[in-house]
């Protein structure tokens, strides 16, 4: 298969609401390389869910074309190329942990009998073994978001999006969440998109970190992580880790 | 369990139990109008003897009411799904979906009695009053469902039909499920209100009817407390199984994404043509459903024919002065049945804010009363007070008290407690609180009373009228039975949907305006 990663070539989207005209997106241009890890930061409103739901053809661009393995989105999420994470795990509540990670399959119409074992898996990565059959209600929010990655991962996807995954969660539990994102991550090698609000969450994680500016929906820079592989959380503290931090934040601030 | 939550438990059963012994001591002196009250035990001891003829007319009720509430939910569910999918259909049917909530029951009886036979006018006012709950639950339930599972199976290219079946649908069971937990007695309702206008030699409503000439108030009583036990078991059927099935499953997070703005601004002609569509959706129906039919022409009128009846025939002078006589009868009854029913439940709404424990009391009685088929009670009443204005403001202000009641209490309920917090921290009063903050706040809800109020008021006018005094369209209605006054049985139908209909859009139009200048939602 020719995996050719995130393709964006002039993408414009704009929103009519009450008479009101928001450019969320103004001639967009981004790819990425197959199995890198992009991190998509900005204000509110500067379209960085926007490109997501574009990517998941959720959504159509007003301009420009967009590719996700060479194919329209459409495409690529028909034959089950994607995975995806929202923000606040968005479980259905009357499916159990293992019915829940299934769902993707079961839009796609793929035997569920074939995946057993890789949902079992999953359930192991995310280290949910023993709640296979716990209802949505009865999990933390912590474990309620390591389903919805175990859900995004289900159909080995190429190309992996998420979308501000542990923007629910607390500062602790997310700094735990991103070192096991990167463990799971470096076990598949999906070409992943991240949209996130944590700066040292899209610098722990990213190889590159694209910076967006709102009003209209730009990118403002794109600034290239440099930290080698596997980060351990001591890089928190690290002079370097900081320095990049500082990079990403003057570029939010427009600098 | 300790001594305190116990005794909080019990609590609604030990006011039960003085009721009845208030009850069975002014049964025993006949200290209410002359025995017409009689005491609970009398009241047993009549069903005791009675038992005999029970089975037949409860099996037919049963019967009606069954047929009705299977035939009337599969519509409801089925058009409120395709309402949901496409929003277009929705606003096209408004106009019918308006008219069939706002009908009353009891002026359409006479006309399906007439145009159908046998059970066919029990099972169709029975499905009517199941139709409205039921489909408005479903396309809030469906439309409702959360905006992020949906996308979910959009991102991996499901379609329509698979977000409706594998998010949409399970969703909106609960929703859907007391939906059907209303629509369980008012399907037993429509089936008696059916049998009152006539045909059929069993049903609890020819029972009531038979013994409403005798002075028999125990046999009465007995009768409207059997209808009440059916509706009232029926509703807490479908409210156990809703517990039941949907243990553990409510959502966990609340959507933090805004739900697709769903409404295409179109042009205007198109918005026109929907409007006009909409309007004349109803009158397409009821000329079709005549013509498939097949009734004779004398019988049943179609929109032209009855437009020749009030406006043209050499007769018709006579008929828009009998008309509008009713009317004038009628129609300030209504107005003022509907204001007093709203003003006190909007006190006693109050009220319990400043006492919930008057709520927790009234509760079970709100419950009881919401599933009553209040046709049975209104013979009851007549014995109580008589013939006059009294009994109509008393049956108007029965049905419409307690749903008002319950839905504004409610929205009172719902008011924020953060909300209510800034005023107290600054020393406010309890009454300053409410006019702050929790009557705005639960406007919402006030204006849903009041929608919902409208069509029952003129319901309960007319049900007392035909019943009790003699006057207005209920009475109008009853003597066109007698004389076998088609146009007229037609005339007054339809007069009362139309009017049911403005009520119910000058509320919603007045609701728009305030709620859209307070930039607030709409509640259900």
């Amino acid at each position: 298969m020719a995996a050719t990663g995130i393709r964006l070539e002039g993408i414009s989207r704009i929103f009519e609401a009450r008479g009101k005209r928001t450019e969320a997106l103004k001639d967009v241009s981004l790819s990425t390389e197959p199995g890198s890890f992009t991190a998509l930061i900005g204000p509110s409103g500067c379209g960085k869910s926007t490109i997501l739901r574009l990517c998941l053809g959720l959504d159509m661009p007003d301009a420009g074309t967009l590719t996700v393995d060479g194919l329209v989105p459409t495409e690529a999420t028909k034959q089950g190329l994607t995975g995806v994470a929202f923000q606040d795990a968005a479980l259905l509540p009357w499916r159990n942990v293992e019915a829940n990670i299934a769902l993707p399959l079961d839009v796609l119409g793929r035997k569920l009998s074939d995946y057993r074992p890789r949902i079992a898996e999953l359930i192991r990565l995310v280290g949910l073994e023993g709640f296979e059959k716990s209802l949505p209600g009865e999990l933390s929010g912590g474990m309620r978001q390591r389903v919805a990655i175990a859900r995004a991962l289900v159909t080995k996807p190429d190309v992996l999006f998420l979308d501000e995954p542990f923007g629910a969660l607390d500062q602790i539990l997310r700094r735990q969440m991103n070192i096991e994102l990167q463990r799971i991550w470096m076990e598949t090698r999906a070409t992943t998109l991240l949209v996130t609000h944590g700066i040292d969450e899209a610098v722990f994680l990213a190889d590159r970190v694209v910076v967006m500016a709102s009003r209209p929906g730009r990118i403002a820079k794109i600034i290239e992580i440099d930290l080698p592989r596997p980060r351990h959380p001591a890089l928190f503290n690290e002079e370097h880790f900081h320095a990049l931090e500082r990079e990403v934040s003057e570029a939010l601030d427009g600098h | 369990m300790g001594i305190r939550s116990m005794l909080s438990r019990v609590r609604p059963l030990i006011n039960l139990l003085i009721l009845m012994a208030i009850w069975e001591v002014a049964g025993q002196l006949k200290l209410v109008a002359d025995g017409a009250l009689p005491a609970p035990s009398a009241i047993l001891l009549r069903l005791l003897t009675d038992w005999s003829d029970y089975p037949n007319h409860i099996g037919a009720t049963l019967y009606g009411a069954g047929a009705g509430f299977l035939i009337g939910n599969l519509v409801a569910v089925a058009l409120g799904t395709l309402f949901a999918l496409y929003p277009v259909t929705a606003r096209l049917a408004r106009g019918m979906n308006v008219a069939i909530f706002a009908l009353p029951p009891i002026a359409i009886s006479p006309i399906l009695v007439l145009t159908l036979n046998e059970m066919a006018p029990r099972i169709v006012l029975a499905a009517i009053g199941c139709y409205f709950v039921t489909m408005t639950s479903t396309v809030v339930g469906l439309t409702q469902a959360d905006p992020r599972a949906i996308d979910l199976v959009r991102a991996y290219g499901g379609n329509k039909w698979q977000a409706l079946w594998l998010v949409r649908m399970r969703s909106a069971l609960p929703t859907i499920l007391s939906g059907l937990r209303i629509a369980a007695p008012n399907a037993v309702l429509g089936s008696i209100l059916a049998e009152f206008g006539g045909g059929g030699r069993w049903g609890l409503g020819v029972y009531l009817l038979g013994s409403l000439g005798r002075a028999e108030p125990d046999r009465l009583w007995g009768i409207g407390l059997v209808a009440t036990a059916i509706a009232a078991l029926a509703y807490f059927a479908f409210a156990a199984l809703g517990a039941r099935l949907l243990k553990g499953t409510e959502a966990v997070t609340v959507p933090s994404a805004l739900p697709h703005s769903g409404d295409v601004t179109r042009p205007l002609w198109q918005r026109v043509l929907i409007l006009l569509g909409s309007i004349a959706l109803p009158f397409a129906l009821w000329w079709a459903l005549l013509a498939a039919l097949r009734v004779p022409a004398m019988i049943a009128k179609t929109p032209p024919g009855l437009f020749d009846y009030l406006f043209v025939l050499p007769s018709a002078a006579a008929a828009q002065v009998k008309l509008l006589a009713a009317l004038a009868q009628t129609l300030p009854m209504t107005l003022i049945g509907m204001a007093a029913g709203l003003a006190l439940a909007f006190l006693l709404a109050l009220t319990s804010q400043v006492r919930p424990g008057i709520v927790r009391a009234l509760l079970p009685v709100a419950l009881v009363t919401q599933t009553m088929p209040l046709v049975a009670l209104t013979p009851l009443l007549v014995l109580m007070l008589g013939r006059g204005p009294a009994v109509i403001l008393w049956i108007t202000i029965s049905v419409t008290f307690f749903p008002a009641f319950v839905t504004m209490a409610q929205g009172l309920l719902l008011v924020p407690r953060a909300a209510l917090d800034v005023p107290r921290a600054y020393g406010a009063s309890l009454f300053t609180q409410l006019r702050l903050v929790s009557v705005p706040a639960s406007l919402p809800y006030l204006f849903a009373a009041t929608r919902l109020t409208a069509p029952r008021a003129l319901l309960g006018v007319m049900i007392a009228e035909w019943l009790a005094t003699g006057t207005g369209l209920g009475n109008l209605l009853n003597q066109s039975r007698g004389y076998l006054d088609y146009g007229m049985i037609w005339a007054v139908a339809v007069v009362s949907v139309l009017i049911s209909v403005f009520f119910y859009q000058v509320v919603v139009v007045i609701e728009r305006r305030t709620l859209s200048r307070l930039g607030m939602a709409v509640a259900d």
